[in-house]
């Protein structure tokens, strides 16, 4: 076990390499130098020195290897547009409610999701089923946008007084009920959907038959025995979902107005301030990988005839 | 949904009418890989309505701005936020315009987007996986550990910088921005059909008779993964949609007064405390079409490839 974390922590290594290279040479492709732009008239002497003071002159591998090594020092650079401020600190500032955000709305998906496909897969073809199922389809296919709007339209507006949600905000905790809820309705009917199928395949093995043949009880086979192997496609999946639901959603910070990093993201896109855009891509990124990582571990701990095959 | 009744349904044998031909003993016609899975998804009813409504909204998005009364992009603010009348059957917009006509010139945008994105997809993906799985060895041992680290990619950022590389953001400049950080799944299948497929006896066949390697690619390899890359449009197509709605939604996708769902949604959202119908639209739209395309693609999986059943 201890070999099979060690390798797929090697691999790992690589896998950042490219992926900042990737973003490296993505943001090398936009147009002109912030440095020269028209609605800036800055003289040509002090020009060549801010060039020189970001290695703009650089050769492109050095510039690659000295952000491979920011990277890797956690010094993401300075921020192009605002003065005096570095990457890392509107990283400080803005990642921490991101991370709450999906954290919370990850919650939501598996606490909820995981035990609805189970009730549907336990009582398949009843009427809590379809219910079930028909929301899952109906809730994976509506956009965030609208499961945001909606909710802040009813219960923040139209019933606010009953339920006492603000329209926006992160502060207090009713604040963050409604934005958790938008974003963790896909996941939660994706999991709710995921659990049910492979839950309906475990309980048709054999040794599910042979545990009811010994004379376990039924919540004991079900708990125990078939949610242990229904859960494996969850975990896999679950790995990349985090990853995206923390490191910020565009859609539900900008509705909520919740100053997390993806709706920074756009402010940083649209105000051209490259270095945060590509510090926060790379970010993301790792993130992502790194939840994918976890989920491979936990991937051999729960099924051992992985740990051979995936490296 | 398997249903018992339905497995057996498969192996009854075809009905054939009896006319001199098959009285006369005369074999018996035989049918198609296509002509059995037409079959086997018109017996799914789920996926048959799935299609229906799919068609008729293509239909609509088609042929209804060309015999609507109404110009898409006539401004009259005295019809302005109008409620679901007899004139306009889904009531008007901020501007006045009839939405049931700008939701179809919308959708002609989005689903446009969609498909040719997903063509794109699939061409790169097709690309890469069958070079990949063809060739094998250290080749498709490095491609498939570069696929890995893509995977690491968040799939939105890399569409907005792609934006910002491009300039402005239009119909092909979407399609490009949706496209590239979103083949890796196709490649992916493509590559692991390639691989099983090699192994048949068929291409054993083949080679020993001489044939050539791009013969082999291209006549024997290529068109039997034609099934999986039926599936995987509509399987991409969700993705795609969804991304031109939350791109053009947060403002950096197609922009008003051009009409897209994800544009349409960005201008409901302005009015959403006083008039919520106009997000609501659009985002019905949105979501009607990915439910349709998701249960397509089951029944399509279910038809073409009913030894993979997806659970």
């Amino acid at each position: 076990m201890t070999a099979f974390i060690v390798r797929r922590l090697f691999w790992t290594l690589p896998v950042i390499l490219i992926v900042i290279f990737f973003t490296f040479v993505l943001m090398r492709q936009i147009e002109g130098n912030p440095f020269r732009t028209s609605e800036r008239n800055v003289p040509e002497s002090i020009q060549q020195n801010l060039e020189e003071k970001f290695g703009l002159n650089d050769p492109w591998y050095v510039q690659y290897a000295k952000y491979v090594k920011g990277v890797f020092t956690l010094d993401l650079g300075p921020s192009l547009v605002l003065r005096g401020r570095d990457v890392n600190d509107i990283v400080r500032e803005h990642f921490p409610e991101s991370l709450e955000l999906g954290g919370l709305a990850m919650l939501f998906a598996l606490v909820v999701g995981i035990p609805l496909g189970m009730l549907s897969a336990l009582r398949a073809n009843s009427f809590l089923d379809y219910t079930a199922m028909f929301f899952s389809n109906v809730g994976f296919a509506i956009p965030s946008f609208l499961v945001a709007t909606l909710l802040i339209y009813f219960f923040a507006l139209q019933w606010g007084d009953v339920f006492g949600f603000p329209t926006s905000g992160w502060t207090t905790w009713q604040s963050k009920v409604l934005p958790s809820l938008a974003l963790g309705l896909g996941p939660m009917a994706y999991f709710a959907r995921l659990t049910r199928g492979t839950m309906l395949e475990t309980l048709q093995q054999d040794y599910i038959r042979t545990a009811k043949a010994k004379g376990l009880r039924w919540r004991r086979i079900v708990a125990v025995h078939a949610l242990r192997n229904s859960l494996i496609p969850v975990v896999t999946a679950a790995g990349p979902i985090l990853g995206f639901l923390i490191t910020g959603s565009f859609i539900i910070e900008q509705i909520f107005a919740i100053p997390g990093i993806g709706r920074y993201y756009v402010t940083a896109v649209t105000g051209r301030d490259y270095s945060v855009v590509m510090g926060l891509t790379v970010l993301l990124s790792i993130i992502v990988i790194l939840a994918n990582l976890v989920v491979d571990i936990l991937y051999g701990i729960l099924d051992p005839r992985t740990r051979e095959a995936r490296t | 949904m398997a249903t018992p009744a339905r497995s057996a349904a498969e192996h009854a044998p075809l009905v054939v009418s009896p006319t001199a031909e098959t009285m006369a003993g005369a074999p018996i016609r035989q049918r198609n890989l296509w002509q059995d899975a037409w079959f086997r998804y018109i017996r799914n009813r789920a996926a048959v309505a799935a299609g229906v409504v799919f068609l008729i909204v293509l239909a609509y998005c088609l042929i209804f701005p060309l015999v609507s009364p109404y110009d898409p992009y006539d401004v009259e603010f005295s019809d302005a936020r109008q409620n679901p009348s007899l004139a306009h059957p889904l009531g008007t917009d901020a501007f006045g315009r009839d939405l049931l006509t700008r939701t179809a010139l919308g959708g002609r945008v989005s689903i446009g987007i969609g498909f040719a994105a997903t063509l794109v997809i699939l061409a790169i993906g097709v690309a890469y996986g069958s070079i990949s799985g063809f060739i094998g060895g250290h080749l498709d041992n490095a491609m498939m550990r570069a696929l890995d680290a893509l995977y690491g990619l968040p799939y939105l950022p890399f569409a907005i910088i792609t934006l910002a590389i491009l300039g402005n953001a239009g119909f092909w400049t979407m399609v490009i921005a949706l496209s590239i950080a979103s083949w890796l799944t196709t490649a992916r299948i493509v590559r692991g059909q390639m691989i099983t497929l090699k192994e048949n006896d068929y291409i054993r066949a083949a080679r020993s008779v001489g044939a050539r390697w791009h013969r082999i690619l291209l006549r024997h390899l290529l068109p039997n993964t034609l099934g999986v890359l039926v599936i995987a449009v509509f399987l991409e197509l969700p993705g795609v949609i969804l991304g031109e709605a939350f791109l053009s939604f947060i403002g950096l996708g197609i922009s008003p007064p051009e009409a897209s769902w994800g544009s349409m949604a960005q201008e409901g959202y302005k009015n959403y405390r006083v008039f919520p119908l106009l997000i609501v639209i659009p985002s019905v739209a949105i979501a009607t079409l990915i439910l349709c395309a998701n249960f397509i693609a089951d029944g399509l999986r279910d038809a073409l490839d009913p030894r993979t059943r997806e659970t």
